[in-house]
Parts: C-alpha cells; structure tokens; sequence
C-alpha cells in the first residue's frame, strides 16, 4: 500500500489538494496579508482588532525574486532523507507579498513564472512528509 | 547623548575562538577585568551593568546563560547594581552600550558597563524551539531549509543580478578584510587569504562559498562608559560617543528578515529597514555625514552583507560600493576608509550577543592609535560600527577621538 502524503506541518497550505496553496490571512480593513497568519493586521496604520482579520489562500503563481542553492547539510531539526543539495528561492506573489519556499529545480531565472507544487521531505513507516515547493511554468 | 556628554574609558576583550573549557560566565568576567584594568577601575566602582542574554539556550547554558548578567556579575562578586540582561540579536552590542548610556545620560549613575558573552561556535544557528504552531522560526527552518547564509545567498543573487556584483568583487571582501586580522591578537582566523583561495573554497550556500561567509565563535567584550567631564580621571584617551541607535524595520521592507517566512514589500520602503533606521538616527544624533567617517566597522557575516552594508552607510546608490571596492577605496589598513581592519567577522567568527561590543572596541583601538600592524593609515578621528541582528534589528555607535 503506497505511504500517505502529509504535510510536515499542518496549516500552512491547503491539504489534500490537486493545486496547493499557502494558507495566509488578510485585513478587510487595508488589505495587508501575511503569511503565516498572524492574528492582528501588521500595518501599524490600523486597527488592532483580530476580528478584523480573515483567512485567505494566496495564488499558486508566483514569480521569483531570487534563489541560492543550499549545498551543505543542515542539521537537526531540518530533515531531508536523502540529503541532497536543494535550492531555495524568493517568490512574489499577485497579493503582494515576497515568500519563501524551496523549489524543485535550479534550472530557474530571476523572473520567471512558477507554480507551486510540494516535495518529499522525508518519510517513515507511515508516511511521506511534505512541504511547499516551486517549480517553473511549463 | 542630550542630558551629558559621554566618554568610553575602558575596554576589555576576551579573544574570539572555540573556547569548550570555559563557560561564558568566566569569559564575560575576563572581558570585565581588561576593561577595569584599561580604566584603572575596581568592581565595586561600576554603578550599573547591563549585559547581552544569551540566545542560543536550547543548545547550551539553559536559563543561568539567559539571565548571564546576574550569573556573570554573581561570579566578580554581587555588589547589588541594577543589571538588565538584553538580547536583540546580533545587535545587542549596540544594544546593551545604549543601555549603560542612557543610565549615565539620565544622571542616574556616574559609571555603568555593558557587558557581552556568547558562545555561538558550532555551525549553522538553528531554532530554539520545537513548536510548530507560533515560532516561524522553526517553521521556515523545517519547512523551506533556510539557514542564515542560505538567506544571505539569495540577497547575493540579487545584487549580482540587479548591480552586476562578480564573483571577484565577493572574493575580495575576504582577501582585504584578511590583511587586518592576521595582525590582530583577538581574531581567531589571523592568516591573509589571497583571490585564489578564497575562489577555491567550497560553494556553502551557492553563489557564496566558505570564505565569503563568516564562521560561528565563541567571544567576550565589555566598555565602561562614565560622563566626559569625569573622563580623565580615568585615561588619557577618553572616546566621544557621538551617537547610539537601535533600529527596528518599517512595515513594508522587503526584505524576509531571517526567522521569517515572508514579507510584504510597499513603495517607498528600503530594504534593511531596521539598519538605514540606525544609521539615520546615528547620523542625527551625532551630527555627522558619511564624509566625516574614517573608520568603519560593519557586519560582514558575508560579502553581501559587506558591499550592502557600504552602500547604506556611506549612502551611495544601490551598488555603489562594488566599485569603490575595485578601487582599492577600503583597504585595510591604507585605503581612504578602512573597512573591518580588525579582520571583520571573516577573522573572528559570529558571537552574536558580544559582536558589537567588540566592534565598537576595534574603532576604539583605531582611535586610540593602539592597532598595531592593522592601524589604519589615515590618522582617524571619527569611526563608526554597526550591527545587523536578526528578525530586523539594527545597531550603530558613531565614536571620535576626544582629546
């Protein structure tokens, strides 16, 4: 029976899904998102009322910003089994904010257009553990 | 500082290396007996003490190295001061100074210390927790890997693709920052490096490879800080604190400071918030423009961070620094503004909460005349140090000869 996929951290993006997204919140009052959720509007502009604050699902689409490759293991408690050197990059996204997240490949350029997709962390005798990932628009 | 002119009177180091058989208790009240020494001062003389709280608790120390103040001033001997214990990150030189200040500046006591200890030796710094739902320090670390020079990697991307930064120009940062720390006694790195070696070292985090990134270390420092009218009572060579600032960042930087998983970038909004917010506020505070610095002491964890770090203080545009840089403008120790002649962090490694104690002490010794083979060559009067912490915090301390 094939593993079952999870994410490592639940929360952070829309699971079990064909087109994952990060899970954000925004301000009804100005707009401002974050990422992750934070409970008051971080615009120091506005109202600090927490019902003031929605949960959202950021796009799938993002362009990057900027990218490295992370060439030396981490240790604990990131894990990666097998560990081999990954990149990790700077997306912007149509809401506006600037995130995180690795991608799939290194084959990439500052601008191009990604999608995001998920990637294997690790796994044990249950499950295989996710995150968030990028890859380029084909 | 606005009530009382200040003066830095005394200045003690522990030297920067891996120091397992020394705990930081023992290291900080080392720091504490050269600046005493440097001030002809005794314990019981100091009023007030402010000291750095370790950060990395989880790993090492536990909660007697958080409250490191009262453990380190239990050690020389309670004498009943007030003592804070302060961390802002690798800002909390800076921090801790400014502390000691204002509780002179305020008339309150005539001599405080600030005081820093940190063990931070052993590889990448990693999160302190394990909770998943509120430290989004642990979440970008689990989640997307990033460790700090995988963050300042990225930040390299970009300048080399938004100013056309080379691989030369990140390389030399190390080759120049090396000709001061092989002359001083304190560094724990004291060999020069030439463009070659440092082009041969191992890809870390690519595009920055192993001599472009500063390691971790374990250090001390500590500065007494009394009114300048009662100065020379204690040296010769009292410093002027000029200004002293701790920044945060501004809603809308768009930079994803380390700990974070995001940021949301609005017009008009620097990145580095928190470091231009510093130095602003330095400047102000010291009356002083780029032109009169002579001396500089930055955080350069990684050659981005140096050539940024120039490009903010002397506030050239966007990149300006690379090519001042080529010119030959900050070397050490005969260009026209010697950057990191004590060897930088490239020469003694991050001790976070001690770093710009340490920093500050350097533009001391630079003033002073006291740098041996790394002084700078331009007779300097005013010198300036930052710090850039984590999260988004900032510190800077502008200094000048006052005698």
């Amino acid at each position: 029976m094939p593993k079952k996929k999870v994410p490592l951290v639940e929360g952070l993006f829309t699971w079990p899904s064909e087109k994952p997204r990060l899970i954000a919140s925004r301000c009804k009052k100005c707009g401002t998102p974050a990422f992750p959720k934070s409970p008051y509007c971080t615009n120091p502009d506005c109202e600090k009322k927490t019902e003031n604050v929605e949960i959202i699902e950021l796009s799938n689409r993002a362009k990057l910003y900027t990218y490295a490759v992370q060439a030396y293991p981490l240790p604990e408690p990131f894990k990666m089994e097998p560990f081999e050197p990954f990149p990790l990059g700077m997306l912007d996204l149509p809401e506006g904010l600037r995130i995180l997240g690795m991608l799939t490949t290194d084959k990439v350029k500052i601008g191009m257009e990604m999608e995001m997709t998920t990637r294997k962390l690790y796994e044990d005798e249950e499950n295989e553990y996710l995150t968030w990932a990028w890859k380029p628009v084909e | 500082m606005k009530n009382r002119e200040l003066a830095i009177v005394g200045m003690g180091l522990h030297p920067w290396g891996v120091w397992k058989n020394k705990s930081m208790a023992e290291m900080g009240c080392y720091a504490i007996t050269q600046a005493l020494a440097d001030a002809h001062m005794k314990w019981r003389d100091i009023q007030a003490m402010a000291c750095g709280a370790y950060m990395w608790i989880a790993d090492q120390g536990g909660v007697p190295s958080l409250l490191l103040g009262t453990t380190i001033a239990s050690m020389m001997g309670g004498t009943g001061i007030p003592c804070a214990n302060i961390v802002n990150a690798c800002a909390t030189g800076q921090s801790i100074l400014r502390e000691a200040c204002l509780a002179v500046a305020s008339g309150e006591h005539d001599i405080a210390i600030a005081v820093g200890s940190d063990k931070s030796a052993g590889g990448f710094f990693r999160p302190q927790s394990r909770d998943k739902q509120f430290d989004n320090d642990y979440l970008r670390y689990v989640m997307v890997g990033e460790t700090n020079p995988g963050y300042w990697a990225m930040e390299m991307r970009r300048r080399m693709y938004d100013c056309g930064t080379t691989e030369e120009d990140m390389a030399m940062v190390k080759v120049i920052t090396s000709r001061g720390g092989a002359h001083n006694p304190n560094a724990r790195y004291r060999k020069e490096y030439t463009l070659e070696e440092v082009l041969a070292s191992p890809m870390v985090c690519d595009p920055l490879r192993l001599y472009e990134i500063c390691a971790t270390s374990d250090g001390a420092a500590a500065i007494i800080v009394v009114p300048m009218d009662m100065a020379e009572k204690y040296t010769d060579k009292p410093l002027r604190i000029e200004g002293l600032a701790v920044g945060s960042a501004s809603f809308g930087d768009p930079t994803i400071p380390l700990t974070y998983l995001s940021s949301y970038p609005r017009p008009g909004v620097g990145f580095c918030s928190e470091s231009r917010n510093a130095l602003a506020a330095a400047y102000q505070q010291a009356g002083r423009t780029p032109k009169d610095i002579d001396v500089i002491e930055l955080p350069d964890n990684s050659s981005w961070h140096y050539l940024t770090y120039l490009d903010m203080i002397l506030q050239l545009d966007y990149g300006g620094s690379d090519k001042l840089l080529r010119e030959g403008y900050f070397n050490v120790p005969d260009g026209k503004v010697p950057v990191c002649a004590s060897g930088g962090f490239g020469a003694f490694g991050e001790a976070t909460v001690a770093q710009g104690l340490w920093q500050t002490i350097e533009i001391g010794y630079q003033l002073r005349g006291e740098a041996g083979g790394r002084q700078a060559t331009n007779n300097p009067k005013v010198g300036l140090s930052q710090s850039y912490g984590y999260a988004g915090n900032n510190g800077v301390c502008i200094l000048s000869k006052a005698w």
